[in-house]
């Protein structure tokens, strides 16, 4: 469960995020979706703990991200727009420090390692250092490192960069599955396709406001006003916007 | 808009700057006073003559040297070989001369802004002792300071393009190994070929006719090196020998351009094809590593929590994986075993009081720079060593604060155990005077004294560990406030503006340290000479003095250091 209060970020005299809320349950797939700069990343690193929100609240799981940040943290797993690693690591190391900084007890932990990197198709590069990955390989290890100690919640930014059809099908089908077994997924993304196939609920973001928030289901009522998919939806919220 | 622009600063910016600006200043001019200050100390009080003097800094600046050196080779084989920077010019229609030659340079004067200020410092405050004319800055600074620094940097890149020339040869490890033996190899035989306790006893013979000219006493080798052409220089200004000061100066000159266009002329034979086998190099690296239960794999039982255990095992292997790394900790610790058996053998017994103390409080400065250099390249750069991947952190249930202490620990036990080493080795003479027996020469006789000289050894071996936290405090605390996440290179993390900040905080605390310390040393041996027994509240004064400030300045550097760890990523 993720809740948002009046969420506001300022850098100097830029209004970065403003007034944003938010309530996602539990189960619930939640799409974010927005131009560049509109906001997203910043909404996210707020919520990861990467940002201290200027005003406002975040409420993840039942404890406040400023006032209980590392029971927060415990609950929900991270996977960053730009999946950087550790270069001196192997893609395994990585998944081990990461249900290490989790506390992860021992054994627990190599089952779940093994069980990510199975999931993920990742053993046959899994030991080589991550300095030597592709851009999707390393995708691929952030999103293991973030399922390793099966979170209650997960929050993704931008989830297909560099990541092959196959990668993809597995990342949407394992996300998809998550939701199914309870937990809230957060995703912000650029893909209108995906955003439309995976989410049970949408939100537009733009000019650091939430100018659209609703279910797939009456997605499709405004789909129908203008020219039948979402990107038309889009293109004419964010437009009205800019003409504002 | 061009204003708006450049003034549009935030107020910590601005701060930051004045910062900066007054540091630098101070030091600017602290190393003035300090140059003015032991030039007439080491002539008019410990009265060594122009000669020794001129010798010594002839010493000094082969040390520069040598550190100038490596310093150049480590930050060029990164940023010739490694940066995608490189890779990207290479796709470009720039010549690969050009390319080396830009990043040559661009090495060379990023690393060496503050070094021209020191000694330009250092210059003025020696200058203004002797009364020289204003030509002495001018020539010292362009013909004299600006071509040694360059002279070591050409060296240093000819070895680098050998290096990797002879590297598809020969193992590649085995070929890092040769060379930093041979690094090690040439300071140990500079010291002994130079031999300055021979010299000083040689010169002393003519007492006091100090200031005279004892060319014939330097070994021939030694003549050829650039370090001997400075202090020749600067001796022959001194004495009015403008003829022999040309001389010197052309011939530095003439072979730093001589040296640069061989540099040129190796790159250009060798850099593109030496740059194409780095790839193969790298890519011999790229094997799969064996996950094994090892005691610093992360998949074994540890007994440390799990915070612990995957910080340290992190930072073991990101250091151990890293060739910058641990070349230059070798390189560094085979400088120090040199210093070290050095010092353990020296010789104390010397007649005046004042040269007593002398020679004590620059091992034991000598000591406290080691470690701070061993702070400021290997504490400095632990955060910015995160790198981008610092989200990993930052988005756990770990606390900035847990982060920083694991991290601070683990530098501050390894550097904790070295000065304990150090303070002790470099305090055996004080420890256990020796004494060649009559009969047999090669016998040497250890006797534990019972005066005043054994304060001063528990004095540094208490007072060293005590500076040793401040400094690593003080190079960690800055080094996470002035964090580069961007920079791969430890090196050049180490050599960035906030490093080089905190190198001149540092020093200025080392001054402090010095001038409390130089009173009760004196006094010391003072007593010592008159076999005075062991005053112990000696002990407890100077500790007392030094404890106060540098409690206050470790607790100031953790402050703004977890503070700064929490801030926006």
């Amino acid at each position: 469960m993720i809740e948002l209060h009046h969420l506001c970020k300022t850098f100097g005299n830029f209004v970065a995020v403003d007034d944003v809320s938010l309530s996602i349950p539990s189960g619930e797939f939640f799409g974010f979706l927005g131009p560049n700069g509109a906001g997203k990343t910043t909404t996210i690193k707020m919520m990861t703990g990467l940002f201290t929100p200027t005003s406002g609240s975040i409420v993840i799981n039942g404890f406040d991200v400023a006032a209980q940040p590392q029971e927060a943290k415990a609950t929900f797993g991270y996977i960053p727009d730009h999946p950087y690693l550790y270069d001196k690591l192997t893609g395994r190391e990585f998944i081990y420090y990461m249900g290490g900084l989790y506390k992860m007890e021992k054994n627990n932990l190599k089952e779940n390692v093994d069980r990510v990197i199975d999931l993920l198709e990742l053993a046959s590069w899994i030991d080589k250092k991550t300095e030597d990955y592709s851009q999707g390989m390393r995708q691929r290890v952030t999103f293991a490192s973030a399922f390793v100690h099966q979170p209650k919640t997960i929050i993704i930014d931008e989830p297909m960069v560099g990541l092959d059809p196959r990668s993809a099908r597995i990342v949407k089908d394992s996300l998809k599955k998550m939701a199914e077994d309870g937990a809230s997924i957060f995703m912000s993304t650029h893909i209108l396709e995906m955003a439309e196939e995976l989410c049970d609920r949408i939100g537009i973001i733009n000019k650091s406001k939430i100018i659209f928030l609703d279910s797939k289901e009456n997605l499709h009522l405004h789909k129908t006003k203008y020219e039948g998919n979402l990107e038309s939806v889009f293109l004419e919220l964010t437009k009205e916007s800019d003409e504002e | 808009m061009f204003w708006k622009v450049s003034f549009k600063q935030d107020l910590g910016t601005v701060i930051r700057t004045i910062g900066s600006f007054v540091v630098f200043g101070s030091f600017a001019v602290g190393a003035f006073y300090f140059s003015n200050f032991v030039t007439a100390y080491l002539l008019e009080n410990v009265k060594i003559g122009l000669f020794l003097f001129h010798r010594f800094i002839g010493m000094l600046l082969f040390v520069f040297f040598v550190t100038i050196n490596l310093g150049n080779m480590v930050v060029s084989f990164s940023t010739l070989y490694r940066t995608p920077e490189v890779q990207f010019l290479l796709t470009t229609p720039v010549s690969y001369l050009n390319i080396f030659v830009i990043k040559f340079l661009d090495n060379f004067f990023y690393s060496s802004g503050t070094l021209f200020m020191v000694g330009f410092s250092v210059l003025l405050g020696y200058g203004v002792y002797f009364e020289l004319p204003w030509h002495f800055y001018l020539v010292m600074m362009f013909g004299v300071l600006v071509p040694f620094m360059f002279f070591a940097a050409c060296v240093a890149v000819i070895v680098l393009l050998l290096l990797m020339k002879l590297a598809s040869k020969i193992n590649f490890r085995l070929l890092i190994a040769g060379i930093v033996l041979l690094y090690i190899g040439q300071v140990y035989l500079y010291f002994t070929v130079s031999s300055p306790v021979n010299l000083v006893r040689e010169v002393m013979k003519y007492y006091p006719n100090v200031d005279m000219y004892f060319g014939s006493l330097d070994p021939m080798p030694l003549k050829i090196l650039p370090n001997f052409w400075v202090s020749e220089i600067m001796y022959f200004y001194v004495t009015g020998n403008a003829s022999a000061v040309v001389g010197y100066t052309v011939m530095l000159v003439m072979s730093t351009v001589g040296l640069f266009l061989f540099a040129l002329a190796i790159a250009d034979a060798y850099y593109y094809s030496t740059w194409i086998m780095s790839l193969s190099i790298k890519s011999l690296t790229m094997k799969t590593l064996q996950f094994k239960n090892r005691f610093f794999s992360f998949g074994s039982i540890s007994s440390f929590s799990p915070h612990v255990e995957v910080l340290l095992k992190k930072e073991f292997w990101q250091f151990v994986r890293e060739p910058i790394q641990w070349i230059h900790f070798i390189v560094m610790m085979g400088l120090l075993v040199i210093f070290l058996s050095s010092v353990s053998t020296l010789n104390i017994k010397l007649e005046s009081t004042d040269l007593q103390a002398v020679v004590y409080l620059v091992v034991f400065i000598f000591n406290i720079f080691l470690i701070n250099s061993l702070a400021l390249r290997f504490a400095f750069p632990m955060v910015s060593l995160e790198g981008n991947a610092y989200w990993s952190m930052r988005s756990a249930p770990i606390s900035a604060t847990t982060v920083y202490w694991i991290k601070f620990f683990l530098v501050m036990t390894i550097l904790g155990v070295l000065s304990i080493v150090i303070a002790f080795l470099s305090n055996i003479p004080y420890l256990f005077v020796h004494k060649i027996t009559g009969d047999h020469p090669w016998i040497v006789e250890y006797i534990v004294p019972k005066y005043q000289v054994k304060i001063l050894a528990y004095c540094s071996m208490i007072i060293t560990p005590i500076v040793t936290v401040t400094l690593v405090s003080l190079n960690f605390g800055l080094g996470s406030v002035y964090a580069n996440f961007i920079e791969k290179n430890p090196i050049r993390i180490a050599s960035s503006q906030g490093a080089t900040m905190t190198f001149l905080l540092s020093v200025v605390y080392l001054v402090l340290l010095l001038a409390v310390y130089y009173f009760p040393a004196t006094m010391l041996f003072s007593a010592d000479m008159k076999r005075q027994p062991i005053n112990w509240s000696m002990l407890q004064i100077v500790v007392g003095v030094i404890l106060i400030p540098s409690a206050f300045i470790s607790v100031a550097a953790h402050i703004v250091g977890i503070r700064s760890l929490r801030r926006d990523f």
